[in-house]
């Protein structure tokens, strides 16, 4: 007899700094952070002293920075995000309960919660952190430990509920980019008109381009894209998007009567609601960008028309001011509604063909320039979505990270014991992984798929045999 | 490609239409207890209460009365006698430990660890760079935080560093829950808690954690093989501070030369055990020998072994080993010089067989010229006598029939090479029956003649086998092309395979060698393997 799982769930999170309460006494104030918050000050200062201890621990032997511990119950995992700042996040243990003879016991499946996953959840949540608030020691230097403290409390309280731990996986790990492939002609385009966008106003730093939660063009390193694309994609688009379907805001029809010229269906995501009221500006929330070298601090600026979006990044010594965005929804809007109508008729051509009998599902990720691609999750938001069972989904990340540890190019074809394939292959900085289920194939039948699926959907692209 | 691709049956179905046990390799009446004890290790740990029931089994006990002795030893008074034939059980002085167990162990972690480790008197231990730069360190200590063993240093300079690890594993206990193991870069640090005892490995070779849970088993049961469970139980009920170094006094040598072992002999891996070489004929005669000439009442396992591989065995109706016990008699053998010197009669408690008492052991080399060593295991401790006497006339029929002749040029082939098989693509293998729980090897040539490349290539099987046999996600097939070489993993009901050929080897290839590989090894079968089961 055996019950359902029960989730991963975030048991807790926090971030100290141990250089900040060295005596005895004073423990507390190396904590900066700590969620949930009705937790006894005793109990905190006590976890918080373990993992300092643990981290002590392991320095005796080892260099290399802690990263995780495993007990049966918890999975704690450890990222010194910067020198002496530790962020430590521990999620529970699915359990499900069952009988033996009888007696009924609760088994923990540790093998669920994977490393490299929640590892690469936890920088991601530091990632964006940094992204909206700048680095710890930056926020410590120009202002003191309590304003630290008050944007962590901001940031954390809200983005850790929307965590979704249970559907973590690999493409956590890869934290990739959808691109949008076009023709010559229309990227051009594109390029050109975020080329006038940027002469035009040259308080803007940095432009990136996107057709519904694709990129199309981006001028950020690649490292801050793919941080503020999980951003626009996870939290920003996704209550944009419900209510445009809700169908509330008729907003944008209203002030055709300015000027007929102007018609157009653009509007901002950041920046003013309403272009009739020039009262209201909106949010724009101030974001950081390569902060590991000279750390630029940046408006974001979002504007939509139909599905295309257009991120501005402005610099922020410059007051945004009513007028701009008018000049900049008078240029902006005509030309990314046709942009987007054409890429549109692309898209629509693109996304028809070849979903007939398919008998595999991949998942492909390219180290080089982020992209990433997907036919094992029915769409890109985290959900709970995915075509394959969650045994053989880990199974890709088992893979990855054997492959990732060990070699640069490599090969690995596993079947399972309930006879389901698994390839996963990575040469030249490429990652590709392809569930098959055939029960009665062979390895070499396998193999002749696997070349055969590479020679239709990546043709261009090198594998090692 | 494509005319080998017709030749081809790959893995997956060839040996499905064969009845079970017709493997290479393969029977049903082993002498070997077959259940996979990695897989029955790590279900172990899942519901750790039922430890107490595995303990004590009784088994000498019940042989004990079975045989129609008419005075059975009382038990306690043996447990006592042999134990202080080991170590005088000196008076305890009441010494408590830096973490006792009353004291809130909680608050005493944070502040004590960091500066703790500073502490002068470690500075010659902790901070030797050569210390620090070992690739597995492991450790046993005591509940109460005492050292007992330190694989690398003195283990009474380790003092702090290991109360370090008790505080640890104690404050994880503190909220109902236990630890396994930290990660840091290359390093684990994983930690097995026993009745009484904890076990700390810290390594940075490339064994899983399962794979180190087991390897601290493994040193647990060597623990219990020189104490009992009884005893070790009994000690610490009495005195929770007791220093058990004082009982193992000697006993370092076992730690140390098993874990060298582990290090690169793969049976403790396989949970099986590797066979001589040897002709079926000789191997018959060998074990009819020792059944006529050793049919004495409580003799439970008369056992023949050289160089870590097991030549014969002859058990008791009813009784088996597991390949666990039989690895800490290939160890205890290997580890002690003196039994090559003399006759000698030594207490041994197999821990799977039963962890609460001994049985007694009669070695001997079957002659000064062979490294063929002779077990004889009763539960009567006074039969030395008896089984010296046996022993002689096992070696004379032995020298009749020139066995002792066969076993030693056996053994100077250490065991077969590879370029034998005849499958030129083939690198090296490893082949597990798992009805008997024995395998078979070559010898590792070139390219891995040396240390660093055998390290290698022992850290590409156990990656093989880590993932194979995760407790979640086993596979049955694994395929891996990696830089330096190709790797094969097939796991069936009843044989794993585990291959290594060349980087450049096709799939096709692979597939074709693998069963010549299988076909070679089923010829093979009556040398490579014991294929019976005598019992006395």
């Amino acid at each position: 007899m055996t019950s359902t799982k029960s989730p991963v769930s975030l048991a807790n999170f926090f971030i100290f700094n141990p250089t900040l309460g060295p005596r005895e006494g004073e423990e507390h104030k190396k904590i900066l952070l700590y969620y949930p918050t009705d937790v006894d000050i005793d109990t905190k200062i006590k976890n918080i002293g373990l993992c300092e201890a643990i981290v002590n621990f392991t320095s005796t032997f080892t260099d290399a920075p802690c990263e995780v511990m495993h007990t049966q119950k918890r999975r704690q995992v450890f990222y010194q995000a910067e020198k002496n700042f530790w962020i430590v996040m521990t999620v529970t243990i699915p359990i499900s309960h069952k009988t033996k003879d009888g007696v009924p016991y609760i088994e923990y499946h540790e093998d669920d919660v994977q490393d490299s996953v929640f590892q690469a959840v936890l920088k991601q949540a530091y990632k964006m952190f940094r992204f909206f608030m700048g680095p710890f020691s930056d926020i410590m230097d120009r202002g003191n430990v309590q304003s630290l403290i008050q944007r962590l409390e901001h940031f954390y309280y809200r983005y850790l509920p929307t965590l979704k731990l249970d559907n973590s996986d690999i493409l956590d790990v890869f934290n990739g980019i959808h691109f949008l492939p076009l023709d010559k002609h229309t990227y051009l385009r594109i390029q050109s008109f975020t080329n006038l966008l940027e002469a035009t106003f040259s308080q803007i730093k940095y432009t990136a381009f996107l057709y519904n939660d694709q990129l199309v063009w981006s001028g950020l390193e690649q490292d801050d894209m793919r941080t503020m694309y999980k951003y626009l994609t996870t939290s920003l688009f996704p209550p944009f998007l419900e209510q445009e379907l809700q169908g509330s805001p008729v907003a944008n029809n209203d002030r055709r009567g300015s000027s007929v010229a102007t018609l157009h269906y653009g509007r901002y995501i950041n920046g003013p609601p309403n272009m009739s009221d020039s009262s209201n500006l909106g949010k724009v929330p101030r974001v950081y960008i390569n902060t590991e070298s000279t750390c630029e601090e940046c408006h974001l600026v979002v504007y939509r028309a139909l599905s295309a979006t257009v991120c501005l990044l402005v610099d922020a010594s410059y007051p945004l001011q009513f007028d701009f965005y008018r000049s900049i929804d008078g240029l902006v809007g005509p030309k990314l509604s046709v942009l987007a109508s054409d890429i549109s008729e692309q898209y629509v051509k693109r996304s028809t063909p070849s979903t007939g009998e398919v008998q595999f599902k991949y998942i492909y990720f390219n180290h080089m320039n982020l992209a990433q691609k997907t036919t094992v999750h029915t769409d890109s938001k985290k959900s709970s979505n995915v075509n394959i069972p969650a045994d053989i989904l880990r199974l890709l990340s088992d893979i990855n990270s054997d492959l990732s540890r060990n070699v640069d190019e490599g090969e690995t074809i596993v079947k399972s014991i309930t006879d389901c394939w698994v390839v996963g292959k990575k040469s030249d900085q490429r990652e590709f992984y392809v569930v098959i289920n055939q029960k009665n194939a062979n390895l070499i039948e396998i193999n002749e798929e696997v070349k055969r699926l590479c020679a239709t959907n990546f043709n261009n692209i090198f594998f090692l045999d | 490609m494509a005319s080998e691709n017709e030749t081809v049956e790959p893995p997956g179905d060839e040996f499905k239409t064969l009845d079970e046990g017709n493997e290479p390799g393969g029977r049903r009446d082993g002498f070997l207890v077959a259940s996979d004890s990695f897989e029955d290790f790590a279900r172990l740990e899942e519901a750790k209460s039922s430890i107490k029931d595995r303990h004590p089994s009784g088994t000498i006990n019940k042989i004990v009365r079975e045989g129609s002795c008419e005075d059975p030893p009382d038990k306690q008074d043996e447990i006592e006698s042999v134990s202080s034939g080991i170590a005088s059980m000196a008076t305890e002085e009441q010494n408590d430990s830096a973490f006792s167990d009353n004291g809130n162990v909680a608050e005493q972690v944070a502040p004590t660890l960091s500066a703790s480790i500073h502490e002068e008197e470690e500075l010659d231990e902790v901070h030797k760079p050569e210390w620090k730069g070992q690739k597995k360190h492991v450790f046993i200590l005591s509940e109460a935080g005492k050292p007992i063993y330190s694989r690398y240093g003195a283990e009474d300079k380790l003092v702090t560093i290991m109360g370090v690890m008790q505080a640890l594993v104690s404050f994880v206990q503190d909220s109902k829950d236990s630890m396994r193991c930290i990660i840091s870069g290359k390093h684990k640090f994983v930690f097995l808690t026993r009745d009484h005892l904890l076990l700390v490995a810290v390594s940075c070779t490339s064994s899983s954690t399962p794979q180190l849970l087991l390897q601290l088993n493994y040193v647990y049961n060597q623990v219990l093989s020189v104490l009992t469970y009884s005893h070790i139980n009994k000690i610490f009920k009495q005195r929770h501070n007791y220093d058990l170094r004082r009982l193992l006094t000697g006993a370092e040598k076992f730690f140390d030369s098993l874990l060298n072992l582990m290090d690169h002999e793969p049976g403790f891996l396989l949970s099986a055990v590797r066979c001589l070489p040897l002709p079926s004929a000789v191997r018959d005669v060998v074990a009819q020998s020792i059944v006529q000439h050793a049919k004495v009442k409580d003799l439970v396992f008369a056992i023949l072994i050289a160089n870590n591989q097991l030549i014969t065995l002859v058990r008791m109706k009813k009784y088996f080993l597991h390949p666990a016990d039989l690895h800490l008699i290939f160890n205890l053998v290997s580890a002690s010089e003196s039994f090559k010197t003399a006759e000698s009669w030594t207490p041994i408690c197999l821990p799977k067989f039963d962890s609460g008492g001994y049985l007694h052991a009669h070695v001997s080399y079957l002659d000064d010229n062979c490294a063929a060593c002779l077990l004889l295991l009763t539960v009567d401790r006074d039969m030395f006598f008896t089984l010296s006497e046996c022993k002689s006339k096992i070696v004379e029929r032995l020298h009749r029939y020139n066995c002792i002749e066969a076993i030693r040029e056996a053994l100077t082939k250490y065991t077969y090479s590879i370029s034998q098989v005849g499958i030129p693509d083939l690198r090296h293998f490893m082949y597990k029956s798992r009805s008997t729980a024995q395998f078979t090897s070559p010898e590792l040539e070139s390219p891995y003649h040396t240390a660093s490349e055998q390290e290698r290539i022992f850290g590409l099987y156990q990656y093989l086998h880590h993932r194979m046999h995760s407790t979640s996600r086993p596979l049955k097939i694994l395929f891996h092309v990696g830089s330096y070489e190709t790797l094969l993993g097939w796991v069936t009901s009843g044989f794993e395979l585990y291959a290594v050929f060349g980087p450049l080897v096709t799939k096709p290839t692979a597939i074709n060698s693998i069963n010549k590989l299988l076909k070679w090894i089923k010829k093979e079968e009556d040398r490579l393997f014991i294929l019976n089961s005598p019992t006395f």
